[in-house]
This record gives C-alpha cells, sequence and structure tokens, in this order.
C-alpha cells in the first residue's frame, strides 16, 4: 500500500509584479498626496496592520492585493519586514469609505464667477487622489480624517489659485449606511 | 417517542461550533465524493466560519458552553470590527468569514501575550481571504456547478483552519 505524505502548502504565487513595484515606489517616495494611500496601524505589540487604499485593486481579489502589498514591503524595507506585519489589505476607496475609513470628502461648489474651470477643478482632484470608481461622473475625494482633508484643501488652493471657495470639506454623519438588505445576518 | 431532530439540537456555543464544524467538513466530503462540488463548498464554508467564531470567542474569554446569541455576541463583535475599520460589508454580516478572520487576527495583535507568530497570521488572512472568494451563505440560493479547482481550494482553506483550530 503506497504511504504517500504531502504538504498541504498553497502552490508558490506570483504577484502583480508591476503593482508591487509600483507600491514599493510609493513607499519609499513619501508623497503627501495621490493614491495609493498607506495606513500603518500599529498594535501595541508593534504588529502593524496595514491597509493600502487603491483605486488600481480594482481587478484584483483580496488575496491577490495582499500578496502584492507584501511583496512591496519585502523590496521597500526588507524581507524581514513581513514578520511586523499583522494584517495586510487592499481596498478601493469606494470599499474603504464603505468600511467607515474615509469619512471626509472635499466636494467642488463652483460658480459662474469662479475663475477656475470644472477641469481644471478635476484634474486636480484626480492628482490628490479621487477615485472615478463611484460612477464616471462622479469623483470623489475621500479623507480619514478632517486634518488630512484640510491638508488637501491647502494644496488644491496653491495649486489652483483663487480657488479657496469652490472646495468645501464635508464629512458623513450617522452609522455605517446599510448597502442593501441582509439576506441572512445570523 | 424520540426527540425530532431540531430539539436534540444544543444552543450555538464554541463548544458547539468546533464539532458542528467537523461535522460539516465531513458532510462536505461526502458531497465532493458524490461529485456535488457546489454542495461540497457550500458545507466547508460553514466548517470556516464556524471554526473561526469559535476561535474568537474563546479568544476573548466566553467559556466553551456558554450560549452565543445574535445579540449579546455576535453583532458586538461585528460592531468592535467595524470600529477597528475592518471593511464589514452588511449583507451577510454575521458569515463573512474574512472579516472574522481580519477581526480574530487584529484582536489578538493587540497583547503580546495572544499575537500571532509570523507568518501563522498572515497565512490566516488568506484563507479567510480565499473563502470570501469563493463562499457566501447565500450559495443555497444559487443554481450553479464549481469548478474542479474552486473545490479543492474551498477545502484546502476549511481543511487549513480546521487543522489549526486549537491554534486560532
Amino acid at each position: 500500500m503506497p504511504r504517500i505524505r504531502t504538504g498541504i502548502e498553497d502552490r508558490p504565487r506570483r504577484p502583480n509584479v508591476a503593482l508591487a513595484d509600483q507600491l514599493a515606489e510609493e513607499l519609499k517616495s513619501g508623497r503627501s498626496s495621490g493614491q495609493p494611500i498607506i495606513y500603518e496601524q500599529q498594535f501595541p505589540t508593534g504588529k502593524l496592520r496595514v491597509t493600502v487604499v487603491w483605486d488600481a485593486w480594482e481587478r484584483l481579489s483580496l488575496e491577490e492585493r495582499t500578496d502584492v502589498i507584501l511583496r512591496a514591503y519585502d523590496q521597500a524595507e526588507g524581507k524581514g519586514f513581513r514578520d511586523r506585519i499583522a494584517l495586510a489589505s487592499g481596498l478601493t476607496v469606494p470599499e474603504a469609505h464603505a468600511a467607515g475609513m474615509l469619512p471626509v470628502q472635499i466636494i467642488t461648489a463652483l460658480r459662474r464667477s469662479d475663475t477656475v474651470t470644472l477641469e481644471e477643478c478635476r484634474q486636480a482632484m484626480l492628482d490628490e487622489g479621487a477615485s472615478t470608481l463611484f460612477g464616471p461622473d462622479h469623483l470623489q475625494l475621500r479623507f480619514a480624517t478632517l486634518e488630512e482633508a484640510e491638508a488637501a484643501r491647502q494644496r488644491l488652493v496653491k495649486r489652483l489659485p483663487e480657488s479657496e471657495q469652490v472646495w468645501l470639506v464635508t464629512q458623513d454623519v450617522g452609522p455605517l449606511a446599510d448597502w442593501s438588505n441582509s439576506e441572512d445576518e445570523g | 417517542m424520540p426527540k425530532k431532530l431540531i430539539d436534540r439540537c444544543q444552543t450555538d456555543s464554541i463548544r458547539e461550533f468546533r464539532l458542528a464544524a467537523r461535522q460539516r467538513f465531513n458532510d462536505g466530503l461526502a458531497l465532493a465524493a458524490a461529485g456535488q462540488r457546489t454542495g461540497a463548498i457550500y458545507m466547508w464554508g460553514y466548517t470556516a466560519e464556524m471554526t473561526v467564531k469559535a476561535a474568537y470567542f474563546s479568544l476573548i474569554g466566553l467559556a466553551e458552553r456558554a450560549t452565543i446569541t445574535w445579540n449579546s455576541d455576535l453583532q458586538p463583535a461585528i460592531a468592535r470590527g467595524r470600529q477597528m475599520n475592518i471593511f464589514w460589508p452588511k449583507p451577510g454580516e454575521g458569515h463573512n468569514i474574512r472579516a472574522w478572520t481580519d477581526l480574530l487576527i487584529a484582536v489578538r495583535a493587540l497583547s503580546a501575550a495572544t499575537q500571532y507568530p509570523p507568518p501563522f497570521g498572515l497565512e490566516l488572512q488568506r484563507r479567510g481571504q480565499r473563502l470570501e472568494y469563493l463562499w457566501r451563505e447565500t450559495l443555497r440560493y444559487r443554481k450553479n456547478y464549481a469548478y474542479g479547482y474552486e473545490m479543492r481550494q474551498a477545502r484546502e482553506a476549511a481543511e487549513w483552519l480546521l487543522v489549526n483550530a486549537y491554534a486560532l
């Protein structure tokens, strides 16, 4: 009778190398605006929960996103760094918003008398990290805190002089909205 | 007159979850052997769900036989997860294996005494993510036929959780 021993390890995974390279560069660059937004939440134990908010995740499974994040950290911080990571998650902006992570938003209130154009505002918002995934005509520029939003608003004003009155900061209120009726909660 | 099946069942508890997880795993194997791939995945999803929930409630100190209820236990756990910014969609919230797994890892990471040694936590997270891709409790309402590789992936993930149930 044959006695066959096998491991239960997964097959080797090949993360999306191009995205991992791009994310590694972002980790090293320390840019102050734009996507991806990288949150590193430190637990009291020193372990990290890394959440990368990035619309580029859209077509990747959660598992693939985690692989990309870990590979990017390997590249940017060295191989040993992943031992510090307890959780690594990738979310698109709409997903992060639904998770309650991005309750603050900058919206435009453009008037006819304003000297900046809608297209200029749109491009500036995209460069700041606005998401197009809420719908083609529904750009959303979202943040975790009022401070982050205010810093972004100042950058927008600097980029587009005389747009001070155009940018409004708003904050979601109330509990996480139900996306739809739950089919089975328990 | 023998008691009815429903009347013979215990209330939800860590102990019951763990025992039922093993039973559902075997149910899944029987279905898989009969070529019922979707049914097999359906069972293995519950294997995973109960295993992870049992681990979480054990971690927070619930007694093995204490009754677990929606209002007293499940809902507060989900609320805690959302407070920790875990991505936890409302539909099917009680059954979201990936979110429960993330919660378990995050709560363990709060204390040096309970944190997972690397790379165990990331391996656990991966199993939760894999099952999110393959399983919903609403599979029971759907008529479809799973691919062979999907069945294999679901079995491997559920099996890994079951094998490591007491280390979670």
